[in-house]
């Protein structure tokens, strides 16, 4: 394939898992275009269907009651509904949430390492443990040739989670898909393993999607986001784009719950009110409007359509920094509920979308 | 080290109590001399026969109390002497009987596990990897039939089809014949149907242990992780899902085995193998004191060997248990 077609296409993509009540829309018409070599960030909370997502796009969902639809373009070959095991490993990999659990605890790192290279490379067993000790190296692993005839148990948290990072490059794949790399790790190496992968992406030209529920990780990180909400995409821009012009009251109220150095102490979090929807059966106006503090009448009964502005796509009626936003807050905090009876507080809070809309 | 000095600590206490439970039940519940001297034992009036009694007594040391008994058999027991037989004659020697018993039934029992394992294995495999499927039911089934139907019922019917109707194995054991080799004429191939009569439950056990366990480890992350990679299902399962799902059965696999070495009675009944379980109760039924000791003796040690075997392969299984 040319060089310059993007690498992933998603079209209208939905997965679905088969429940006693009906299907439950885990991920519900995602499109989204990723190139050779770029990082896209996928972000939202527990259950807003990133992990699927990718899970999805890979085929490694090991269920019976599982329905896709839609297409999902890697180069050029279409994936959706096929069998992609032979691309796992050796033209995407996949990177876990949590190394303490993805690595078998019965193996020897080594050779845990030298599977795929063997299998996707022909190495032999001494040229495959000859990579294996250079791909530790690579991801700042003391004493590789030592650690190689160690087990998993023997090495804490962010060692293993080098040790993935190396299996997941081994079979030198176009693409990797990262699922929450540092959610299990102590905050301490949380930033070097997120470091290193942005740093193995680049060399390698590798094509990544990053998966967090925290947007200040895919900051600086990524080349462009998507924020999933219940499924859908609430909002989708180039990184800079993003951060530069927020329009989904879903992405500010994401950034607004992470804490921030630059707040005063003692400063109270901005936690989002409520509980992701139900997918099995979505309210039928916009998802987030349930916990949304700017939700209208017309929120509850209209599915907001996405608006593509020049590339930075939303869905959303009353977008975050228009007229319409204000106006509707100002209607919400007069009334003291949103349309959805959610309470809020009638002074606007100053402190909520601060310090990262420069 | 410190737990392997304990270990063998309490191997020891556990050997002692269980000769002195045995050596008190026989002495306290049985009276020997019948088996030695014959009817004359009951004679009180007959003087020669009180003297012949009287001689007997003393050259078994009969008329000594148990504790002083139970010392002068266990000081002669850990050097090798098993005694002699309470017979007219006291021949064969015990040690005699034991190493003319014991390799029959432990060749029958390392038989029985070999193919119980070697069936149980793909089979717990294949169903774990289809859990719940058509197979797997039928698996399930069959695995409960082999369970619950009876032991001397499996091996009368394993003899009357494969041995009688269809005439394909031997059916009967002759203790005389050379083991190795390929031919009715030989102990190997005549102990496949009694060896399956005991590895069936056994190997279904087994399979439902191995399903159970291989489930849980393939909803595991690595097992996953193993996928994302690469590997192919048949590797994920036997090379990566298989080794840390082998704990229980590992943990029955002692037990049973122990067991068996002491009492596969019905199938050595059945097909008549002279082995270890037929001999233990034809001497408890003799009052032969000697020879029930002995082969006690002999079990209970085979069986807390076996379990530490199987304790040291926990730590092969999986290093994380390694001390």
């Amino acid at each position: 394939m040319a060089v310059n077609t993007p690498l992933l296409e998603v079209e209208n993509f939905n997965v679905g898992f088969k429940t006693e009540r009906g299907l439950a829309k885990a991920v519900d018409g995602v499109s989204f275009v990723l190139n050779r070599g770029e990082t896209l960030g996928i972000v939202g909370e527990s259950g807003s269907g990133k992990s699927v997502l990718n899970r999805g796009i890979m085929g490694l969902i090991a269920s019976s009651r599982v329905v896709e639809t839609g297409s999902v373009i890697f180069d050029g070959v279409q994936l959706a509904n096929q069998d992609r095991q032979d691309l796992w490993g050796k033209r995407i990999s996949m990177i876990f949430q949590d190394p303490m659990t993805s690595l078998n605890p019965v193996m020897k790192i080594g050779k845990q390492i030298n599977e795929p290279i063997r299998k996707h490379l022909g190495f032999s067993k001494s040229q495959a443990t000859e990579r294996a000790i250079e791909l530790l190296t690579s991801v700042g692993i003391p004493e590789p040739a030592r650690r190689i005839s160690q087990y998993p148990h023997e090495m804490s948290g962010g060692m293993r989670q080098r040790v993935m990072i190396a299996i997941a490059m081994s079979g030198e794949p176009e693409m990797m898909v990262a699922d929450e790399p540092t959610t299990a790790l102590d905050v301490t190496v949380q930033k070097y393993i997120l470091d290193l992968l942005r740093q193995v992406q680049l060399d390698r030209g590798m094509a990544m999607t990053l998966i967090t529920h925290d947007l200040g990780v895919a900051r600086g990180r990524t080349d462009q986001i998507m924020v999933m909400y219940g499924g859908r995409i609430m909002e989708h821009a180039e990184t800079e784009a993003l951060f530069a012009n927020m329009r989904h009251p879903y992405t500010e109220a994401l950034l607004a719950s992470i804490p921030r150095l630059a707040h005063a102490k003692h400063t109270r979090l901005s936690p989002i009110p409520g509980a992701p929807p139900d997918i099995v059966e979505p309210p039928p106006g916009c998802r987030f409007a349930p916990r949304c503090r700017y939700a209208q009448q017309q929120c509850i009964t209209e599915s907001p359509a996405v608006i593509d502005d020049n590339g930075h796509r939303y869905a959303c009626f009353y977008p975050v920094g228009t007229d319409e936003n204000a106006e509707a807050l100002a209607t919400n905090q007069a009334r003291g509920e949103t349309a959805t009876g959610l309470k809020i507080g009638p002074a606007p809070s100053k402190t909520d979308n601060d310090g990262e809309n420069g | 080290m410190k737990y392997w000095l304990q270990r063998l600590g309490m191997m020891i206490a556990l050997l002692i109590a269980v000769s002195m439970l045995t050596f008190g039940a026989m002495s306290f519940l049985g009276d020997p001399l019948f088996n030695i001297l014959g009817p004359i034992a009951g004679d009180t009036e007959n003087p020669e026969n009180v003297a012949k009694v009287q001689a007997a007594k003393e050259q078994y040391y009969l008329d000594k109390p148990v504790p002083e008994r139970y010392v002068r058999w266990a000081g002669d027991f850990i050097t090798g002497d098993f005694g002699v037989q309470f017979s007219t004659d006291g021949q064969p020697p015990v040690s005699d009987l034991v190493k003319e018993r014991l390799p029959r039934t432990i060749q029958l029992t390392v038989m029985a596990q070999i193919l119980a394992l070697g069936i149980a294995i793909p089979w717990g495999v294949l169903s774990a990897s289809r859990a719940n499927s058509l197979t797997d039911r039928a698996s399930t089934m069959t695995a409960f039939g082999f369970v619950s139907l009876p032991q001397f019922a499996l091996g009368i019917i394993l003899l009357y089809v494969f041995g009688i109707k269809l005439d394909l194995l031997p059916d009967t054991y002759n203790a005389t014949d050379p083991f190795w080799g390929f031919t009715h004429g030989h102990r190997l191939i005549q102990l496949i149907l009694p060896a399956f009569t005991l590895a069936l439950p056994a190997a279904s056990t087994y399979q439902r242990l191995l399903r159970t366990d291989l489930i849980t480890t393939l909803q595991e992350d690595f097992v996953l992780m193993a996928r994302a990679k690469g590997m192919s299902r048949r590797k994920v399962l036997f090379g990566h899902a298989l080794r840390p799902s082998m704990f229980s059965v590992l943990t029955v696999f002692g037990i049973t085995a122990g067991a068996l070495i002491g009492g596969a009675l019905i199938v050595e009944t059945i097909f008549r193998i002279p082995g270890v379980g037929l001999a233990i109760v034809e001497a408890i039924l003799r009052e032969d004191f000697p020879v029930v000791l002995a082969l006690v003796m002999i079990v209970t040690t085979a069986f807390l060997v076996l379990n530490v075997l199987v304790d040291l392969l926990y730590s092969v299984l999986d290093p994380r248990v390694r001390r």
